[in-house]
């Protein structure tokens, strides 16, 4: 399979209410299809590893980063990012990614079907049936017309989930996406979602910190390992293959 | 293309999905605007009403000659030709320029004061015809009713003069074709053509006029000179200018200046007046909105990340709430001018028929509006720009977990 993410050597450095944390990524590869577990508690940089694979979070250092999303489409990200391309960014991330955030992050001034199709129109993408089979196989057919607000915890991460996937994306990112839900929803959710970006042909790239809920998916799990540097100062997480 | 049709849709989406909030906008911009434009409404109103007043009355424009000068044709056809004077003919001699009318229908003799009018003449504005020959009059009201005549009489004016020691008098039939308005002149005037004015001061001086057969001596002028003129500048704020101009050239004139600077100091100060207020009014109306986008774009932080995040650029994003600054500019404009318009409705009815004025006390006319408009939109887009910076330095992952 196509390697569709090579990163080696990233470093992403923040100042967290004074105390210094640093994430490293040594070496990832992400292969098409494959389904990967970002696993880690509260605060060990999974929401960070995941906005930079996303292509919204800048690294501070990075030694290689580049993402092949389809065959012959290779784009040096290292480069763009030093840079400082955010359009060619921002085009990679609308054509070729799906971000499912853990509480939704529908727009809550579009209905559901607008807020569906809002990466569709982004890209000019035809109007088909799309929308209406994605909500289908999702169970939010009969929700399309309501505003985010008027739904559920559940529906509200089905919906997000329809529109990360509306426009046929490459990558599925998802962070934490039930984390906020009811175990059987839970589990029902990512049962749907797992049967679709398999489907789809699509790679899923999710966060987690139930190891439990990792391993009945039997999704592949990146390494994580965290220690205190610099006499203590600074937190490292390190997440590798 | 798609990005930016796709901003204006969903900027205005979320304007009309909070509309709570954009009414409260639309309501502060229209409470800062409306009195602006109920303020300039009257001070346009009033001083329009005053400086038509002035431009109404030709007498207000007229520069008189004091004295007696002496000015040739080529004098009178050079100011004639200037863009800033209306309207210009010359007068003969006071004693000379007086004439005997006499009517069928009154049994009296009517001493008369022949004034030249040719067309374009600001006191005989609305009368369908001038005298074009010897033959023809305008009589000022005062002289037709003293002759009970009326327009298409026919009048016998008479001129006398001692020549070569004996009384001579000459009669001539004039036609009565126009009697001027009552505000023109409340003397017994005689408007007639220049020819007879010329004719009447040859007459009255011993020459003979052989057009209109009076024998007299028949030396011929070198040179006309006239004693004294009438010039109506084209508008009130000529005059000035005018009078400089004439004094300058030797002339000694008098002109209602002080009057037309009255008004036109009245106009501005209003003008500074207004200025002011609308400046303090402008620069707090931007504050207030400045303020409010920033504040806005923090609280909307999360959904611009979204929009940042499904693959919106940051240009685009700066647009978010400029587009919703300018929807809250032409909304708002819009409450303005229909609470404007009430007021001036009201003003006109209540207070304007107090006053005794037969014109309206508040106006505005179609480009105040659009002037208003412009600057209003370009008010909101300036203060926007601050709001827009800061939705452009949004980090989409910041914002991003707030949701």
């Amino acid at each position: 399979m196509t390697v569709i993410y090579s990163l080696r050597n990233v470093v992403k450095e923040r100042l967290i209410d004074g105390v210094g944390f640093r994430l490293l990524v040594p070496k990832i590869e992400i292969r098409a299809q494959e389904n990967i577990a970002v696993v880690g508690h509260s605060g060990c940089g999974k929401s960070t590893l995941l906005d930079m694979l996303a292509l919204i979070l800048r690294p501070d250092q990075c030694a290689e980063w580049s993402v092949h999303p389809v065959d012959g489409d290779n784009h040096d990200i290292a480069k763009l990012w030093q840079r400082d391309q955010q359009s060619k960014l921002s085009q990679i991330r609308k054509q070729h990614i799906g971000y499912v955030l853990q509480s939704g992050g529908l727009l809550p001034y579009l209905t559901v079907r607008e807020n569906i199709d809002l990466p569709r129109k982004l890209l000019n993408l035809p109007e088909d049936d799309s929308i209406n089979s994605i909500s289908k196989v999702l169970g939010i057919e009969r929700q399309l017309d309501k505003l985010p607000g008027l739904l559920s915890a559940g529906e509200r991460q089905r919906a997000s989930f329809a529109r990360a996937l509306s426009h046929r994306p490459t990558i599925l990112i998802a962070d934490e996406p039930t984390a906020a839900l009811d175990p059987i929803t839970a589990q029902k959710i990512m049962a749907v979602v797992m049967e679709v970006i398999k489907g789809l042909k699509i790679t899923l790239i999710t966060a987690s910190h139930d190891w439990a809920h990792v391993y009945k998916m039997e999704l592949r799990t990146l390494r994580q390992e965290a220690e205190a540097v610099e006499d203590g100062k600074v937190y490292q997480s390190r997440f590798s293959d | 293309m798609a990005q930016i049709t796709n901003i204006i849709r969903l900027s205005f989406r979320d304007y009309s999905h909070e509309w709570r909030m954009s009414g409260c906008f639309i309501l502060a911009l229209s409470s800062v605007l409306a009195p602006m434009m109920i303020l300039f409404g009257l001070k346009f109103g009033i001083v329009t009403t005053m400086i038509h007043q002035l431009v109404e009355n030709p007498a207000n424009r007229e520069i008189r000659p004091i004295g007696s000068g002496r000015y040739d044709d080529a004098w009178i056809d050079q100011y004639r030709n200037r863009g800033d004077v209306e309207f210009i003919i010359p007068k003969t001699r006071a004693l000379a320029a007086t004439i005997q009318l006499k009517s069928t229908s009154a049994n009296r003799i009517v001493s008369t004061e022949l004034l030249a009018t040719a067309a374009g003449d600001p006191l005989l504005t609305g009368l369908t015809s001038v005298p074009k020959d010897y033959s023809q009059v305008v009589l000022s009201q005062s002289a037709a009713k003293k002759l009970k005549v009326s327009t298409g009489d026919e009048i016998d004016a008479s001129l006398a003069r001692q020549f070569q020691g004996r009384r001579e008098r000459v009669h001539l039939p004039l036609e009565v074709i126009d009697i001027a308005d009552e505000v023109v002149t409340s003397r017994n005037v005689a408007f007639v053509n220049l020819e007879l004015l010329i004719a009447s001061e040859q007459f009255k001086d011993g020459r003979a006029v052989p057009k209109l057969g009076w024998e007299g001596n028949s030396d011929k002028l070198e040179e006309r000179f006239y004693p004294s003129f009438r010039l109506y500048a084209r508008s009130i704020y000529d005059v000035e200018n005018l009078v400089n101009d004439l004094e300058k050239a030797g002339a000694r004139i008098k002109a209602n200046v002080g009057e037309i600077k009255t008004v036109q100091s009245i106009d501005e100060n209003l003008s500074v007046i207004f200025w002011i207020i609308a400046c303090v009014g402008a620069l707090g109306f931007s504050f207030s909105l400045g303020a409010s986008l920033w504040a806005n774009v923090d609280r909307k932080r999360k959904e611009l990340s979204v929009l940042r995040l499904i693959g919106f650029k940051s240009g685009r994003i700066v647009m978010f709430p400029v587009l919703q600054s300018c929807y809250t500019a032409v909304l708002g404009w819009l409450l303005a001018v229909l609470v404007y318009l009430a007021f001036e409705y009201l003003i006109n009815f209540f207070l304007a028929p107090q006053l005794n004025l037969d014109r309206a006390l508040c106006f505005l006319l179609a480009e105040h509006f659009l002037w208003a408009l412009g600057m209003t939109i370009v008010i909101a887009i300036f203060a926007a720009i601050l709001g827009g910076m800061r939705a452009a330095r949004i980090e989409p992952s910041d914002g991003l977990r707030e949701i």
